[in-house]
C-alpha cells in the first residue's frame, strides 16, 4: 500500500510515492538522502538520535510515519546553517567539545534548538531536563551542557 | 585558530577538525554509505534460550516479492569454515566453541542467529524474516554459572564435555606445585592476620553500549574481491579474518572502518559472525549486500560484559598494611561464540589487574569461566576489570571499617610509591607518581571538612556519605601481553607522508570511534614540523592504504600511535635538516635547526633558513644535487613498541545523599585526580574523562541485562535496559596531577580506557559511608534504590 | 506507534487526526475545563487556562517521556490506550475527568472516567469510536490535586504514579478524596485510602495511614527494577508526597 507524499524538508519539496508503513526517518535518510539524522534505537522511541523539526518543534522522526508528514515542513541538521555559516549553538558545540562521536549530536542540536527558542534563559538543571529524549555515550554530557549554556550566556549579555 | 601554549599545539585546546562535518550532518558512518543495487540483510534470531533445531521452514519467505536469499546453517556449514580460526584465537588454553555464523543444529541463546534473508530493501526482508518458521526442541537453558560447573549440568557446547571455558591461577608461579605452595602460604598469613575480611562481591551483567549498533556493507567484484565496510575498531583484523575463513586471498580483502564511527567502546574490536555470512553474501550473490543491526539485536547480542562473582578476601594488619590478597573469580561468560576475546579474555584481563595499584607481599588469585545459555561477553569500556575493582575497592573499605581506620588513609598507606613495580600478578607499571595523584584528590575532597558536615548533616537526619577508588589502568597493550592474549602485535604505526605542498597527510591502520584522533594527530604533527594542524591530513582504518594496526582497542592512541606519529615526523625531519644543511653549505643537522612558523631555521643564524613548504618541496619534486648518499621522497613509516607495557593511574572521590524513605540517593560531587600523562589536546583529554566516569555511573546503577527463568532476554530495548540521561549524572571536578611517561617520546600516555573502573567502587563506597550509622556494606551490583532500602530495613529491624 | 512498530499492533489503515484542529483546544468555562483530545502534552503544560485544583493534569503532562514526545504525544492517544505505566489516565481518573466519544453515526456519549479505564490496554471505547475531549468539573470548595512518578531514570515509565484530588469543606475537613495509582496494571483508584482521608483533615499520620490501606488492598511483585515491598514502599512516600502537596494546593487558593 502506498502512499504519494510531499514533504518539505530544508526548504526542498520532496514528492515521492512511499510504502504508507514508511517511517519519516527512512523517509529523510533514503528519500531525500540526507544521512545526518541518525537511528539509534529499534521500537522504542527513547534515544532521540533520529530528532528533527516538524514546523519547528523538536520531535522523533523514527515515530512518525512519512504520510504525517505530508504537506508539512521537516528541518533537519543539515538544515540548522544552509549556507555553510554554523549556527551559534553548533559553534558552542565545536568549541566545548560538545560531541565525540557525534551519533547523537545531530539529535541533540535539533533538541536544543528548538528549546532554546522556546526557554531562551534556562537553568542548568531545565537542560539536563530538556535533554532526556537524547541519550549520549561518549560525552557524559558535561559538555553538552556547557555548550548550550554558552549560547545562552550569549544571549544574556545581548540583551544586556 | 586557537591560542596556542608556547608555540607549540601541544597542550591546545584545540576545537576538532572532526566537529564541523559532523555538526552539519555530513558524517558519513557505515549505514550512510550507499552502493547502488545493495541488497538488505535481516536475521532471524534464536527465540529459545537452548533448544534443538529441528527444522527450518523458509518456503513462505521465499515466496514474498523482493527476497533473493535465504541461508541457514545446514547450507552453509558446508560452505563456510568453522570458527574456532587462528587468527581470532588467543594463545590461551581453553576450550574453544566450534561455531558457525548462523546456529547448526542447536541454538545456544536467546537472539542467536539462526537464518538470514537478503531481499531489496529492509521492509521487506523484516517481513520475510517473520515468513522463516523454525521448529524447536526445547532443551533446558544453564543460566547459572556456579550451577553451570556442577557435574549434574547439562552441557552447552557438547564435544567439549564441560562448561568451564577457561580457568587460570595467576600467582603463585606457573606448576601447580608452585601454586600449591603459593596457596598454603597465603593460607598461613590468614590464619595469622589480625584482621581478615571475606565476602562475596557480586557485579550484573552490563556493558557500555555506542549510540551507533553495528553495521556492514560488503560488496563483491569477481577481479577485486571483496569490499567491506565496518564498524569495527580493529579493520586490520577483520580482514584477516574474512581472508581465512571465506579463503579469499588476502590481497583481494579490503576492509574500511569509515572514518566516522558511532563510539565503540570495545563493542566494536570482536570479530562477529554477522561480518562472515553477510561478506559469504555478497560473494554469493555478487551483489552488494548490507545488514544494519537494529538496538534490539544490538541488545540482545553485544554489550553484555562485566557478569562475575568474585569471592574475596583480605588479610592486614591493625596498622593498616594489607597483607595478603586471595580471589575466586567466577565469570559469566555466556555462548562464548565470539571471535578474538570468546568471552572469556576479559575477565582473564581483570583477574591480572585485580590487586590495583597497592603493594601486595602475596596473593592467590584464581579464574574459573563459565559457558551459559547467554550471549557471549563482549568487551566493555574498562575490559574485564570493572567487577574485578568493584570487588576490591569495596573490600578495601570494609578492611578499613574493621581496622577503624579512614578507608583513603588506609589506601594511601598500600599505594604502590615506586615505580617501575611488578604486581603480585605480574603486571609491569612502567612510571607514575601515585601519590601525587592520591594527594591531589584527597587536597580536592577535604575529607576532614566532610567529616564535620557529615555529623552536622545527620544530627539533621541527612545522611551523607564520601567514597574514595582508584585505578591502575592500561596505557597501550604490549605486545608481550599482546600476542599470548590475541596473538596480535601491540606497536603503533603511522606512515607520515609529506607532499610537494608543504601539507602532511598521516595514515594509521587502527579505526577510532569519536575520541578525536585526527586532531589530536594533526596537533602533534603540526608541533613537529612547524606548521598548522589545518595543513595535516589523516587517514584511519582502510587497510588498503595504512600500515597495520591491532585497532582501537586499550587506549592505545595516546601510547603507541601518536608515538609511532612523532617518530616518522622525526625521521623527516631529520632528513629534512640534511638537505638543508647541505644546500645552506652548513655543518649542521637536525638539532641545528628550528621547525617554526612554517619555516626551518638554523639556530646558528637565524638569516639562514627556508620556508617549510619549499624545503620539502625541493626534496620531493628536484632530487638533484643531493647529499651523498639520499634520494628524493619524505616518506616514512614507523613502528613503535615502548621498552615495556605502560599503564596511567587515576582517583574518584564521590559525596553522596541518602535518602532512608526511599534507598534512592543523589551524587552531590564527583570529583577525580589523574595522571594522563602529557596533555596534547585537553578539551579531548576532559571528554574523555566525563564520558568514562558517566558510562560507570550509569553500569553501575541504572543499566542491567536480564534473563528470566527460561534464558529469555528482557532488556532488549533502551525502555528495559536504562542508560543514564543528562538529568540522571552530576557535573565532573576533573583535576589532573600529571607525570610525563619516560618512554614515548611525548611523554604522552594513552588515556580513558579503563577510567570506568573505579566507578562503581567509589560509589557504593560513598553510598555505605552515608548508611555507616547502620553498619551497611553493599556487596552486590547492580546498586539500586530498593536493594539500599531493603537494606535499611533489615538493618533497622 | 512503538506498538506499531514492534508489530503488536498491525493496522490495516491508519487514519491521521492531526489535522483535525477542532480536537485541539483547552477551554474553561462555565464551571468545566474541556481538553480536546488531539491536545499535546506540551499544550496542556503551556495552557493557561487549567485551572490549579486541576494542575494534576499539568504534573503528569510535564514529565511524560521527554520533551521531543510532549510535543506530539496527545491527551487523547495516551487515555485511549491505557498503558499500564502511562500518567495522564492516573491523572485524569483521580480528577474524574468524563470522556466524551463520538460514533460513527455523529451520535454521542459520555463515559465518566470510571468506567471509561477498564484494564491495561483496554478501554470503554467502542471500535469505531473517536475520544473527542474530556470534560473536567470545577469545584467552588478548596480543591488541590497533584500527580508524580518514580522511575529508575528520570521521567522514565512510572514504576509507581500516584495522582489525587482533594476537596475541603469550609472547616478544613476533607470531604472529596480521589486516589489514583498507576504503574502496576494500569490507572486505578484507591478506594480504602480515599476513604480513610475522607472526614479528616488529612494530617500526615491520617494521610500516612491511608496510604497504608492502599497497600493492603493492592498486590504487587517483584521485577529486576524493584521489589514487590519497594513498590509498596513506593506507594506509601509518593502518596504521602503527592497527597500533601494537593492538600497545600487547596488551602492556597483559600
Amino acid at each position: 500500500m502506498v502512499a504519494k507524499v510531499a514533504i518539505n524538508i530544508n526548504g526542498r519539496l520532496f514528492q515521492e510515492e512511499v510504502p504508507e508503513r514508511m517511517l519519516l526517518v527512512d523517509f529523510i535518510r533514503e528519500r531525500a538522502h540526507l544521512t545526518g539524522t541518525h537511528i539509534g534505537c529499534t521500537y522504542e522511541g527513547v534515544c532521540g538520535a533520529c530528532t528533527v523539526h516538524l514546523d519547528g518543534e523538536a520531535v522523533k522522526s523514527c515515530m512518525l510515519l512519512a504520510a504525517q508528514a505530508d504537506e508539512h515542513k521537516v528541518t533537519t541538521v543539515e538544515g540548522l546553517a544552509p549556507d555553510g555559516e554554523l549556527t551559534p549553538l553548533q559553534e558552542a558545540f565545536k568549541s566545548e567539545h560538545g560531541l565525540q562521536c557525534g551519533f547523537c549530536t545531530a539529535g541533540i542540536l535539533m533538541n536544543m534548538t528548538d528549546f532554546l527558542k522556546r526557554y531562551p534563559n534556562p537553568s542548568e538543571q531545565e537542560i539536563r531536563e530538556g535533554l532526556i529524549g537524547n541519550l549520549c555515550r561518549c560525552t557524559g554530557y558535561v559538555h553538552i551542557i556547557n555548550a548550550v549554556r554558552k549560547v545562552v550566556q550569549e544571549n544574556q549579555s545581548r540583551k544586556t | 585558530m586557537s591560542q596556542r601554549k608556547n608555540d607549540d599545539w601541544m597542550g591546545t585546546p584545540l576545537p576538532r577538525k572532526e566537529d564541523r562535518r559532523l555538526l552539519t550532518g555530513k558524517g558519513k558512518y557505515v549505514s550512510d554509505i550507499v552502493i547502488p543495487g545493495a541488497l538488505h540483510a535481516v536475521f532471524v534470531r534464536s527465540e529459545y534460550a537452548h533448544a534443538k533445531i529441528l527444522s527450518i521452514d523458509t518456503s513462505e519467505a521465499e515466496e514474498l516479492a523482493g527476497v533473493e536469499r535465504i541461508y541457514t546453517g545446514d547450507q552453509i556449514k558446508h560452505l563456510i569454515k568453522s570458527m574456532p580460526q587462528p587468527i581470532v584465537q588467543p594463545a590461551l588454553p581453553a576450550h574453544y566453541p566450534t561455531f558457525w555464523p548462523l546456529a547448526v543444529d542447536k541454538v545456544t541463546f536467546h537472539g542467536e542467529p539462526v537464518a538470514l534473508v537478503i531481499a531489496r530493501d529492509k521492509y521487506v526482508a523484516e517481513d520475510a524474516a517473520e515468513l522463516v518458521f523454525v521448529d524447536y526442541e526445547e532443551l533446558e537453558p544453564v543460566l547459572d554459572p556456579e550451577e553451570a560447573l556442577k557435574p549434574e549440568s547439562a552441557i552447552i557446547h557438547e564435544k567439549d564435555g564441560t562448561n568451564e571455558i577457561f580457568s587460570m591461577t595467576f600467582t603463585g608461579g606457573d606448576t601447580e606445585a608452585s601454586q600449591a605452595k603459593n596457596a598454603a602460604e597465603v593460607e598461613k598469613i590468614f590464619q595469622n592476620a589480625p584482621i581478615v575480611v571475606k565476602d562475596r562481591f557480586k557485579t550484573h551483567r552490563t556493558g557500555v553500549t555506542p549510540m551507533e549498533p553495528r553495521a556492514i556493507l560488503c560488496d563483491w567484484d569477481d577481479s577485486d574481491g571483496l569490499l567491506a565496510y565496518i564498524t569495527t575498531q580493529r579493520p586490520h583484523i577483520d580482514r584477516l579474518a574474512l581472508s581465512d575463513i571465506l579463503d579469499i586471498s588476502a590481497e583481494k580483502v579490503q576492509v574500511i572502518a569509515p572514518r566516522d564511527q558511532g563510539g565503540g567502546f570495545g563493542v566494536k574490536a570482536p570479530f562477529y559472525r554477522e561480518n562472515i555470512i553477510i561478506a559469504h553474501a555478497a560473494r554469493d550473490l555478487k551483489q552488494p549486500v548490507r545488514w544494519v543491526e537494529s538496538r534490539y539485536e544490538s541488545l540482545m547480542n553485544v554489550g553484555q560484559e562485566r557478569d562475575q562473582i568474585n569471592d574475596m578476601e583480605i588479610a592486614a594488619d591493625l596498622e593498616g598494611n594489607m597483607l595478603a590478597l586471595r580471589n575466586f573469580g567466577l565469570a559469566d561468560n555466556g555462548v562464548g561464540t565470539t571471535g578474538v576475546y570468546w568471552g572469556f579474555v576479559m575477565p582473564f584481563l581483570g583477574a591480572i589487574e585485580l590487586p590495583n595499584g597497592y603493594k601486595w607481599p602475596k596473593a592467590d588469585i584464581r579464574l574459573k569461566v563459565a559457558t551459559t545459555n547467554k550471549a557471549c561477553l563482549t568487551p566493555s569500556r574498562a575490559f574485564g576489570h570493572f567487577p574485578t575493582r568493584f570487588a576490591i575497592e569495596r573490600c578495601i573499605d570494609m578492611v578499613a571499617h574493621k581496622i577503624g581506620m579512614e578507608p583513603s588513609a588506609f589506601r594511601r598507606k598500600n599505594l604502590v610509591a615506586d615505580l617501575p613495580y611488578t604486581s603480585i600478578t605480574n603486571e609491569y607499571f612502567d612510571s607514575g607518581d601515585f601519590l601525587k595523584v592520591w594527594d591531589t584528590l584527597m587536597e580536592k575532597a577535604n575529607l576532614p571538612d566532610f567529616r564535620v558536615q557529615q555529623k552536622n548533616a545527620l544530627s539533621e537526619g541527612k545522611y551523607i556519605g564520601i567514597g574514595f577508588g582508584c585505578g591502575v589502568e592500561l596505557s597501550g597493550v604490549a605486545s608481550e601481553l599482546f600476542v599470548p592474549m590475541e596473538n596480535q602485535p601491540g606497536y603503533g604505526a603511522a606512515t607520515v607522508r609529506l607532499d610537494p605542498r608543504g601539507k602532511v597527510q598521516v595514515f594509521g591502520g587502527d579505526a577510532p570511534g569519536g575520541q578525536g584522533h585526527e586532531t589530536t594527530t594533526a596537533q602533534v604533527v603540526a608541533s613537529e614540523f612547524g606548521i598548522s594542524p589545518e595543513d595535516v591530513i589523516i587517514t584511519t582504518g582502510n587497510t588498503g592504504s595504512t600500515p597495520f594496526g591491532s585497532g582501537s582497542v586499550g587506549a592505545r592512541m595516546g601510547s603507541y600511535f601518536i608515538s609511532a606519529v612523532a617518530e616518522a615526523c622525526r625521521e623527516l625531519k631529520t632528513k629534512i635538516a640534511k638537505f638543508l644543511a647541505h644546500d645552506l653549505q652548513l655543518e649542521a643537522s637536525v638539532e641545528h635547526f628550528e621547525f617554526k612558523n612554517g619555516e626551518v631555521v638554523y639556530l646558528g643564524d637565524d638569516s639562514q633558513r627556508s620556508s617549510f613548504m619549499s624545503i620539502v618541496e625541493r626534496i620531493i619534486m628536484f632530487p638533484i644535487n643531493m647529499p651523498e648518499g639520499e634520494t628524493g621522497g619524505l616518506d616514512a613509516t614507523t613502528f613503535f613498541e615502548a621498552a615495556k607495557p605502560m599503564i596511567c593511574f587515576n582517583a574518584d572521590c564521590c559525596v553522596v545523599e541518602v535518602s532512608l524513605e526511599t534507598g534512592d540517593f543523589k551524587i552531590l560531587k564527583w570529583i577525580t585526580a589523574e595522571d594522563v600523562g602529557n596533555v596534547i589536546n585537553p578539551l579531548i583529554v576532559n571528554g574523555q574523562m566525563h564520558g568514562a566516569i558517566v558510562q560507570g555511573i550509569s553500569n553501575t546503577v541504572f543499566e542491567e541485562f536480564v534473563y528470566d527463568e527460561q534464558g529469555q532476554q528482557l532488556t532488549a530495548d533502551f525502555e528495559h535496559y536504562k542508560m543514564a540521561n543528562a538529568a540522571d549524572v552530576p557535573n565532573i571536578d576533573l583535576n589532573y596531577a600529571t607525570t610525563p611517561c619516560p618512554h614515548t617520546p611525548l611523554g604522552t600516555r594513552g588515556i580513558g580506557e579503563g577510567r570506568p573502573s573505579s566507578v562503581p567502587g567509589a560509589l557504593t563506597n560513598a553510598v555505605c559511608d552515608a548508611l555507616k550509622p547502620f553498619e551497611i556494606e553493599i556487596t552486590t551490583l547492580p546498586l539500586r534504590p530498593d536493594a539500599i532500602w531493603q537494606k535499611i530495613q533489615d538493618a533497622t529491624q | 506507534m512503538q506498538a506499531v512498530k514492534s508489530r503488536i499492533l498491525r493496522p490495516a489503515h491508519v487514519i491521521d487526526l492531526q489535522a483535525l484542529s477542532e480536537l485541539k483546544f483547552v477551554k474553561a468555562e462555565k464551571g468545566l475545563l474541556t481538553v480536546g483530545a488531539m491536545t499535546r502534552y506540551v499544550d496542556i503544560v503551556s495552557s493557561d487556562s487549567i485551572p490549579l485544583e486541576l494542575i494534576a493534569l499539568k504534573d503528569a503532562a510535564s514529565r511524560v517521556g521527554d520533551r521531543q514526545v510532549r510535543n506530539r504525544g496527545t491527551l487523547g492517544g495516551s487515555l485511549c490506550w491505557n498503558y499500564s505505566a502511562a500518567c495522564t489516565p492516573a491523572a485524569v481518573l483521580a480528577l474524574d475527568g468524563a470522556m466524551n466519544l463520538i460514533s460513527p453515526d455523529g451520535s454521542t456519549r459520555q463515559v465518566a472516567a470510571d468506567d471509561f479505564f477498564l484494564g491495561p490496554l483496554e478501554t470503554a471505547r467502542k471500535e469505531f469510536e473517536i475520544l473527542l475531549s474530556v470534560d473536567f468539573k470545577l469545584t467552588d470548595s478548596k480543591s488541590g490535586s497533584a500527580y508524580k512518578k518514580w522511575g529508575l531514570v528520570t521521567d522514565a515509565l512510572p514504576v509507581i504514579g500516584i495522582a489525587a484530588c482533594l476537596h475541603f469543606s469550609n472547616m478544613d475537613c476533607c470531604d472529596y478524596a480521589r486516589i489514583t495509582l498507576t504503574g502496576l496494571s494500569g490507572a486505578q483508584r484507591c478506594l480504602g485510602a480515599e476513604a480513610s482521608l475522607v472526614s479528616t483533615s488529612a494530617n500526615t499520620e491520617q494521610i500516612t495511614e491511608a496510604m497504608m490501606i492502599a497497600c493492603s488492598e493492592i498486590s504487587t511483585y517483584t521485577d529486576s527494577i524493584a521489589t514487590e515491598d519497594y513498590r509498596y514502599q513506593l506507594i506509601k512516600t509518593i502518596g504521602l508526597e503527592v497527597i500533601e502537596t494537593a492538600k497545600k494546593r487547596a488551602f492556597s487558593l483559600a
